[in-house]
């Protein structure tokens, strides 16, 4: 595990850093530092008529003492929805410009995103910072957030992929921010969190030196200067990593849901090369419509649905792979079977094949604004800007074009043995659920 | 990689809110436009990007078919997908393995291509799909690959209601009967076919008059001449539309039904609507977007900014991209507590939009029109499609600029105008679970 000072300083040398594009790359990408704190990556794009602006921080989603689950998402989305000096909201004025604003929310970080005309883009850059950066939740934000959280909660326990997620990562990490779901399973622990404990956080959290803001599509470096608030001192928060359990252990829950949750410790954002690879897995197995699982589950017969990514964490990565829909249990056996194959490299020809399609879905994947946003701020925030995807001739297509079918049959074998299972049974029988 | 952002994710839904001041919308550099022969090449280069996209537009569509050769439109498109390139691979498989991807899609008056590969492997990638589109491989063993996968899409096609939905009212909205029929046929109609009439349909139709080359990204990756080459790929020739008329169905208010293996029902209604050369393109822009925000406050939970199951399960498609150009609300009742009620306001607020004048500011309602717009133009297949629907069906592939301007210069006059000339008369389709009826 890297520790947590070297960690910041790596950071503070990526900030100065200049991702390099290639040369028929008109446009650079420009790192820096904002003027009250807090850094900001600016990849432009003058061709589209959209501009995203994402603000990303570093904050537990239970709370500085893992004490309250559910804080964070209240404390992003009340910060959002109270009224800033104008008397309208971040929220208010996104939408008012023809835009739609994203909040997400993580058990390590938080991402505010939002999508709106060019035109609209200084303008929202200022109202995104105020809101965050000097932010002042009243009793009425926060309750907004709570009826918010509530029905999100509720919503959530019928998608098998974010409950068995969540269900994962509770029995893989022994305690710390990913032991507990960004939402509270239940109303009352949203209740029970004060607005003056919501206020606190966001205090805390929503610094403007905890902060990368992200400029993205069609806006150019004039907009920081719409950056007014922020006090400039300090620095980010370390990396909110999380102790794991001795021995992960398997479980079986009940829902509202059928479903199987398949999950293995992979490797920290900073080993490139090993997080790259267990990228190209999910990718050769899991995509949806071209992965090898994905292709093989027999629709005639089931409607099982295999969803599996490498989560690029701080320290460490995970691999989670999430089947829902009925016949859940062959398909599990699919899975395992597949990357029990994986253990042996692959034939040159194929692994070529894969690879230069891995490429091209990693390019389309971050095409728009809004995706390379959210790449930049995840990646910022984690720990590895300079590796963040969808930067042409980055760190990251290089690291995929160096894999090699050893290498990742290697890093199979040392990652993705004996995964760790959750078992998701609906305490009412779903119709059409297998025998 | 990041984590995919599912629920957690909380894309706030839209509030009423007053207007502000904004500032003028900046000029986008627009796609430019020359011809080769008679096939057209637009083109949009994106330094930022690291891919490029090519939309291949030939005029084979539905409108090429008579009633019997249903399907043979799709057939054919796929036949070339699935046509072996080098060392016998499908093209498809092919291009995905050097790094790209390639579908198609069949509409109206015409089938389009969709090409995309990363800069680097675009030029070869292009070369593939060139060798494929100028000699198809109709022998049985591809044209049966082709006649599987269509039947495994359709098949899925048929589970997803919306889908159902849109089939029926393009069927009964067309003009032609032809344009309405299924865009991949029928297993049955599929069945029919043979390879010579693949062949023909081929022959007589893929010729350059009309060819659409719309490309985007990286266009420095590729060699000077590869866009010609695929525009002057085809033979010279330019093709007319099969006329197949059938009488109309009449009367004020039109309903469909039908039954598929879907868990809940779904509502659905279609409006005609104009084309993006009618004065009424941006008014009816500001009309879609009036529309969802208007359903989506029908759907949501009161109270709640996020949106919800319920709030997703409304929406309002304006589809000037099909001929004919229609506007479609739709609810799904899985998601939404009380699907009749939502469908019955909506339609009522839609009729009350043709009678009376819009009380109060539609700043808010333009403003999310052209962002919706904006927005729904970055990815490198919606330029390159967008930049060839304004280039077919208007005088210039300015698709940005134009639609901006069209909803800016927008009036509650022209609102009006355009409720009252499009939005009398619906066609409804209800698409029901199995085992239920119109009185459930």
């Amino acid at each position: 595990m890297i520790g947590r000072a070297s960690l910041g300083a790596a950071l503070v040398t990526i900030l100065l850093a200049f991702v390099a594009r290639p040369a028929a790359a008109a446009i650079p990408q420009a790192l820096s530092a904002l003027p009250r704190g807090g850094s900001y990556v600016l990849d432009p794009d003058p061709t589209v008529g959209t501009a995203a602006i994402g603000l990303w921080f570093r904050a537990p989603g239970a709370g500085y003492d893992n004490a309250t689950p559910g804080i964070s998402n209240l404390a992003a989305t009340a910060a959002a929805v109270v009224p800033l000096a104008s008397g309208r909201s971040l929220y208010a004025m996104v939408h008012t410009a023809g835009g739609q604003l994203n909040i997400e929310v993580y058990p390590d970080i938080v991402g505010i995103g939002a999508v709106v005309p060019a035109s609209a883009a200084r303008r929202i850059v200022a109202a995104m910072t105020a809101a965050y950066f000097s932010s002042n939740v009243d009793e009425n934000a926060v309750k907004t957030a709570r009826a918010n959280a509530a029905v999100l909660g509720v919503q959530q326990r019928y998608e098998a992929d974010t409950t068995l997620h969540d269900l994962l990562f509770a029995q893989i990490f022994l305690n710390g921010p990913a032991h507990y779901p960004p939402l509270p399973d239940t109303v009352s622990a949203l209740t029970s969190i004060s607005a003056s404990q919501v206020g606190a956080f966001a205090k805390r959290a929503f610094r403007a030196e905890n902060a990368v803001l992200t400029l993205t599509g069609n806006i150019d470096a004039s907009s920081i200067a719409a950056v007014t608030d922020g006090n400039g001192a300090g620095a980010m928060d370390p990396p909110y990593d999380s102790p794991l359990a001795q021995i992960p252990s398997t479980a079986t829950k009940t829902g509202a849901v059928d479903g199987v949750g398949l999950a293995w410790l992979g490797p920290p954002i900073s080993d490139e090369k090993a997080a790259t690879a267990l990228d190209f897995v999910a990718d050769y197995l899991f995509r949806d419509q071209t992965g090898l699982v994905s292709k093989s589950l027999d629709r005639s017969r089931s409607d099982a649905m295999v969803v599996g990514q490498f989560i690029t964490l701080h320290d460490p990565g995970v691999m989670v792979v999430t089947i829902g829909g009925n016949h859940e249990k062959q398909a599990e056996q699919q899975v395992l079977d597949a990357l029990g194959t994986l253990q042996q490299p692959l034939d040159r020809a194929t692994f070529d094949a894969a690879r230069e399609a891995f490429l091209y879905h990693v390019a389309s994947d971050t095409q728009t604004p809004q995706e390379q946003a959210d790449n930049l701020g995840w990646y910022s925030v984690e720990g590895n800007l300079p590796y963040a995807p969808g930067t042409a001739a980055g760190a990251y297509e290089q690291q995929a074009r160096g894999l090699d079918p050893q290498y990742v049959a290697d890093v199979v074998r040392r990652y993705l043995g004996k995964p760790v299972v959750v078992d998701l049974i609906a305490s009412s029988p779903q119709p059409g659920s297998a025998p | 990689m990041k984590r995919l952002a599912l629920s957690l994710g909380a894309m706030f839904a839209l509030a009423a809110l007053p207007p502000i001041g904004r500032a003028a919308p900046a000029t986008l550099p627009p796609p430019s436009a020359e011809s080769v022969g008679s096939a057209t090449i637009l083109r949009q280069a994106d330094s930022a990007a690291s891919l490029v996209g090519v939309a291949i537009v030939v005029r084979a569509g539905l409108d090429r078919q008579t009633m019997k050769e249903n399907g043979l439109a799709a057939l054919v498109a796929e036949t070339i997908v699935r046509t072996p390139v080098h060392d016998m691979t499908p093209l498809e498989e092919a291009i995905a393995a050097r790094g790209g991807s390639i579908h198609f899609t069949v509409d109206s008056d015409d089938v389009r291509f969709y090409v995309e590969a990363l800069a680097s492997d675009a030029p070869a990638v292009l070369e593939l799909f060139r060798a494929a589109l100028v000699a198809p491989d109709f022998s049985a063993a591809t044209l049966r690959d082709a006649r599987a996968a269509l039947v495994r899409q359709i098949a899925q096609s048929q589970q997803i209601a919306l889908q159902v939905g849109l089939d029926m009212l393009n069927a009964a909205s067309s003009n032609e009967a032809n344009l309405g029929l299924p865009e991949l046929g029928t297993p049955n109609s599929l069945a029919q076919f043979f390879a010579d009439d693949a062949r023909r349909f081929y022959e007589r139709y893929y010729r350059q008059g009309g060819v659409l080359v719309s490309a985007a990204g990286r266009l420095d990756a590729l060699p000077s001449g590869a866009l010609a080459g695929l525009a002057g790929a085809l033979p010279e020739g330019v093709t007319a539309a099969v006329t197949v008329r059938l009488p109309r169905l009449s009367g004020s208010t039109h309903e469909i039904v039908t039954h598929r293996d879907i868990a809940s029902p779904w509502l659905i209604a279609q409006y005609p609507a104009p084309r993006v050369d009618s004065q009424d393109f941006g008014p009816m822009l500001v009309l879609a977007a009036f529309v969802r925000r208007t359903l989506s406050d029908i759907a949501q939970v009161p109270g709640v900014v996020s949106p919800t199951f319920a709030s997703r399960s409304v929406g309002a498609i304006y589809a000037y991209d099909r001929a004919p150009a229609t506007l479609v609300l739709y609810v799904n009742g899985g998601l939404n507590g009380n699907p009749s009620r939502a469908f019955a306001t909506a339609l009522s607020i839609v009729n009350v939009l043709a009678a009376t004048p819009l009380q109060g500011s539609i700043e808010e309602f333009k403003a999310e029109a052209a962002g919706d717009f904006a927005n729904d133009a970055t990815t490198l297949e919606t330029r390159t499609w967008l930049a060839a629907v304004f280039s077919r069906d208007s005088s210039s592939p300015d698709f940005i600029n134009r639609a901006v301007a069209a909803i800016a210069a927008t009036t509650p006059v022209d609102l009006q105008r355009a409720a009252r000339k499009y939005l009398g008369n619906p066609t409804i389709a209800l698409v029901l679970p199995r085992g239920t009826n119109l009185q459930d």
